[in-house]
């Protein structure tokens, strides 16, 4: 009963400053960067969207006029067994003017015949079969090469799409023409699969969608899902396409962003996609995904800190919020927890454990706030269960994968050698600091 | 040894007491005059010309004429394959007629061993017409000949005189009852493609685009550029300048193949329809009917080598009677054998009776044109619908029966000659109508007997004597 009783007096002594000293990490980033800011943004931006509700439906009226082409382009290796039921997905959608091509880098399996039977059926438009693997870069390249629309839409082959996906992802290149490229909410379909998946699905929810709901709003916003982004062909042929790199997200939208485009998140163009179902899989995805911070924004694009001609505030703060919020975030943490263990040794565990209640609370609380900004609001009970694991889940997991992808970055430039990329381009791509 | 009689004049060349019709195209032809000779001698000099009448002799539905042996005069037409098959030796001046005369007589001789027996569909009569054509010359293998003027490229000389041009595909049908009929076995020899329009075998493949099924179209390399991930055709890399290869997104030059670039596949552009794609549609232009056949929805035909049987030797000599596919079974017909029988029975019974009754014969004149004009389904569809009219105009108890595919025979009891006479005609009107409606390019003749039938004389003789009306 005794240690009880020392938990509670060692909460109620506390006065507001040794509050704000012991749980400095809680309230300078948690609270204050992820709840109270996303808060007030997405607050903001519903404002937004109520004030410009006229013009958004003029631009639905102005697509549905013009309808434009929109190529769908899917490239991918060994996806052959997804791509009959994605294009009957595809064939539901409400916006129908699309070309859809696949290209094959390189299948081992019986995608090649798959894909040219669809094509054979009418059910693709052209498909491409690479017989020597090249990348996910060059094989999305190649399908890029032979589009003919002026919307290009990047899916993957293994995710299905709400019926009216398309249209709402291409909706913001009428909204606003300075729009280069938008990303899709990108949800988890295999939620019910595994722990890992569950935990996912809360993530993608919270972190990941309402995350971009807030960045775009902020115009900070700059990871487009490779799983589902559309892009103005325009704007991605003045760049050339993709670059080599591990994963297609953060690229693209920093060099849309160096040509003064703007990159916005669609939070109604909803795809669903299978999240790894194990958490060796999860972090081997989130290995290479961590490490693409270090190669994109340290390495390649450190420009963006650079004033000169191309220097732009936006992508200046974008950049710096990136790096901020997640590298020195991550530094910061192993600072605090040092913090602790030198100043409060012997309170160490109440200090965990309240930790842990701040963090389930917020959890929580911003798990049922942002439901209200969700455009999904079905089978959310499911998940609260779940709530307190994720404390575990974002503070440890998360934290230690992404510690070790930084150091394998930065210090051994790991991703180089990734075998998501073939080692032939990679070389290539460590030698020129790409 | 006799001396050699030649007149110019009637074209007949005479030797030791065989005659021999003489054929030159500055002579007016008539095949039938073949029939008093031994055998035709062609003028070979014009391979038209000779292809023309050895075409018209082995065509012929009279065995005294389609069996006639044929020698080639100076041997340049007989090279042709087509000519050679159907012909019996070649000479170069007429002094060397003695050398073949043996060989004729031979041939000659086997002639009359054959009976000749009316078939009803025109494939017997084609069938019946290949067996004696063997047994006559001692032949007993039957191949197939490869050839340009064929339309199916490999052909049977033999069978395909009988069909135009374009019909010569159904010579595959013919041999194939043959086989089935147990008179060939046949071996495997090779396989060929037909137009699925027209069944020409005469095809021009090629590589086309899947969209617009157009040949005009060119190829290229897809080039990957490893350090910035471009993938483009080759021609987004070559200049006008060099044969260097630039890398249209990083400018880099390209330099070795597999360290800094590759060539992950090749992709074809069609300049018809501007698209592009990987995997060409092969089609086959058909050069008869310009249809173009997708290769899947060619139809195959395979080619046989022939060889007679026992039982095809033994209906050579015996005649060749029935085929599955005969007439036989046609709705309101009797057999031939049972019209026999009951004609004997009516003129058994008019002698004791004093009555009157008659025999109707209908004759499609040009029947062999006709049916190879128009196929053998049509055929038998074309026969079903004469005898259909037919029956129409008759009493139940009136019997109608094929002599063959192109004779009707009908029995017409216990009514005069007259009426008969009035009946006939008036069936040969409907008939003529029938047919007028039926076929449009061409003509289709008939022409009609009547008899009464006389109690002295037998069934079977009647029948003869008017069956000997329709023989021209
Ligand atoms: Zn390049
Ligand atoms: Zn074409
Ligand atoms: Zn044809």
């Amino acid at each position: 009963m005794s240690a009880l009783d020392d938990f509670i007096s060692f909460l109620t002594t506390m006065g507001f400053e040794r509050f704000i000293r012991i749980f400095w990490f809680f309230v300078f980033f948690e609270l204050l960067r992820y709840l109270i800011v996303d808060i007030v943004a997405l607050l903001s931006n519903q404002l937004k969207l109520l004030l410009t509700r006229r013009k958004r439906t003029e631009a639905l009226y102005r697509l549905r006029l013009e309808q434009p082409l929109v190529s769908l382009i899917i490239p991918g290796k060994n996806e052959g067994k997804h791509l009959y039921k994605l294009v009957m997905s595809l064939r539901e959608q409400t916006y129908k003017n699309i070309e859809i091509i696949v290209v094959d880098d390189g299948s081992t399996d019986d995608t090649p015949i798959i894909g040219k039977d669809l094509q054979k059926n009418g059910f693709i438009d052209k498909f491409i079969r690479n017989n020597i693997r090249g990348g996910k870069a060059s094989a999305a390249n190649t399908a890029l090469r032979f589009t003919k629309g002026s919307i290009i839409v990047h899916l993957d082959a293994d995710c299905s799409f709400d019926h009216d996906a398309i249209e709402q992802i291409i909706l913001p290149f009428y909204i606003d023409d300075r729009v280069g490229a938008v990303g899709g909410n990108v949800m988890i379909r295999n939620y019910k699969e595994s722990l890992a998946t569950t935990l996912q699905a809360i993530e993608y929810f919270d972190t990941i969608s309402i995350g971009r709901v807030v960045s775009s709003h902020l115009g900070i916003y700059r990871i487009i899902s490779g799983a589902f982004g559309a892009f103005k062909t325009e704007a991605l042929q003045k760049i050339q396409g993709w670059d080599i790199g591990p994963g297609l997200d953060g690229d693209i939208s920093v060099k849309m962003r160096k040509l003064g485009y703007k990159v916005k998140f669609a939070q109604e163009a909803v795809c669903l996609t299978s999240g790894p179902n194990t958490f060796k899989k999860l972090a081997k995805q989130r290995l290479r995904w961590d490490k693409s911070l270090i190669r994109f924004r340290i390495r390649k694009h450190r420009d963006v800190f650079i004033p000169n001609q191309g220097f732009s505030l936006s992508n200046f703060f974008s950049f710096s919020e990136n790096i901020i919020y997640n590298l020195v975030l991550n530094v910061k943490w192993y600072i605090y927890f040092f913090d602790m263990i030198n100043n409060y040794p012997s309170q160490l565990g109440y200090i965990i454990l309240t930790n842990f209640f701040l963090y389930t609370t917020t959890n929580f609380i911003k798990f049922v706030l942002f439901s209200l900004f969700r455009p999904r609001r079905e089978s959310l009970v499911y998940f609260i269960p779940y709530m307190p694991l994720m404390v575990i889940y974002f503070g440890y997991f998360l934290r230690i994968v992404r510690t070790i992808a930084y150091i394998q970055e930065l210090f051994f430039k790991m991703s180089y050698k990734d075998p998501w990329n073939p080692q032939k381009t990679s070389a290539h791509a460590k030698e020129l600091g790409l | 040894m006799g001396s050699i009689k030649i007149n110019n004049e009637k074209g007949i060349v005479e030797l030791s007491g065989m005659s021999y019709l003489y054929v030159s195209p500055n002579r007016p032809l008539n095949i039938d005059r073949g029939t008093n000779h031994a055998a035709v001698i062609i003028d070979g000099k014009t391979l038209e010309f000779t292809r023309m009448v050895v075409k018209r002799i082995r065509s012929s539905f009279h065995s005294d004429i389609y069996l006639k042996p044929i020698i080639i005069l100076n041997g340049n037409a007989h090279r042709d394959p087509f000519v050679r098959e159907l012909s019996d030796g070649v000479i170069y001046s007429f002094n060397q007629i003695e050398l073949i005369q043996s060989q004729i007589h031979l041939i000659n001789e086997r002639i009359k061993e054959i009976t000749f027996i009316n078939s009803l569909s025109l494939e017997a009569q084609i069938i019946t017409k290949l067996l004696a054509f063997l047994y006559s010359r001692e032949k007993r293998d039957l191949d197939p000949i490869p050839s340009v003027i064929s339309n199916t490229n490999y052909t049977f000389p033999f069978l395909a005189v009988h069909y135009d041009f374009k019909e010569e595909h159904n010579i595959f049908d013919v041999l194939e009852i043959a086989r089935q009929e147990g008179l060939f076995i046949s071996d495997f020899h090779d396989r060929v493609y037909l137009c699925s329009n027209c069944k020409s075998s005469h095809l021009s493949v090629r590589e086309v685009c899947p969209k617009c099924n157009s040949s005009n179209n060119e190829t290229f390399d897809i080039v990957h550029h490893f350090p910035c991930a471009y993938v483009g055709p080759i021609t987004d890399f070559t200049n006008e300048l060099d044969d260097h290869l630039n890398c249209p997104k990083c400018s880099k030059r390209l330099r070795h193949i597999g360290v800094d670039y590759d060539k992950p596949s090749v992709l074809h552009h069609c300049k018809n329809c501007l698209t592009s794609f990987q995997d060409y549609f092969v089609n086959a232009r058909c050069m008869s009917c310009s249809h173009d056949n997708p290769v899947e929805t060619l139809s195959p035909a395979d080619i046989f080598r022939y060889k007679l049987t026992k039982k095809g030797e033994y209906a050579a000599i015996n005649g060749f009677v029935s085929t599955p596919k005969d007439i036989e079974e046609i709705i309101g017909t009797v057999k031939y054998d049972t019209f026999k029988t009951m004609c004997k029975y009516e003129i058994e019974r008019i002698r004791q009776t004093e009555g009157n009754s008659n025999i109707v014969g209908v004759n499609i004149v040009n029947s062999g044109t006709v049916f190879s004009k128009i196929g053998s389904s049509a055929q038998k569809e074309l026969l079903r619908d004469l005898v259909a009219s037919i029956r129409a105009s008759l009493r139940s108890s009136d019997m109608i029966t094929f002599h063959s595919s192109s004779i009707i025979l009908i029995s017409m009891n216990e009514i005069p000659e007259r009426i008969a006479d009035r009946i006939a005609k008036d069936i040969m009107k409907i008939l003529q109508q029938l047919l007028d409606n039926n076929f449009k390019d061409f003509e289709v003749e008939l022409k009609s007997s009547v008899r009464k039938l006389n109690y002295h004389l037998s069934a079977e003789l009647q029948i003869d004597q008017m069956l000997n009306d329709f023989v021209v």
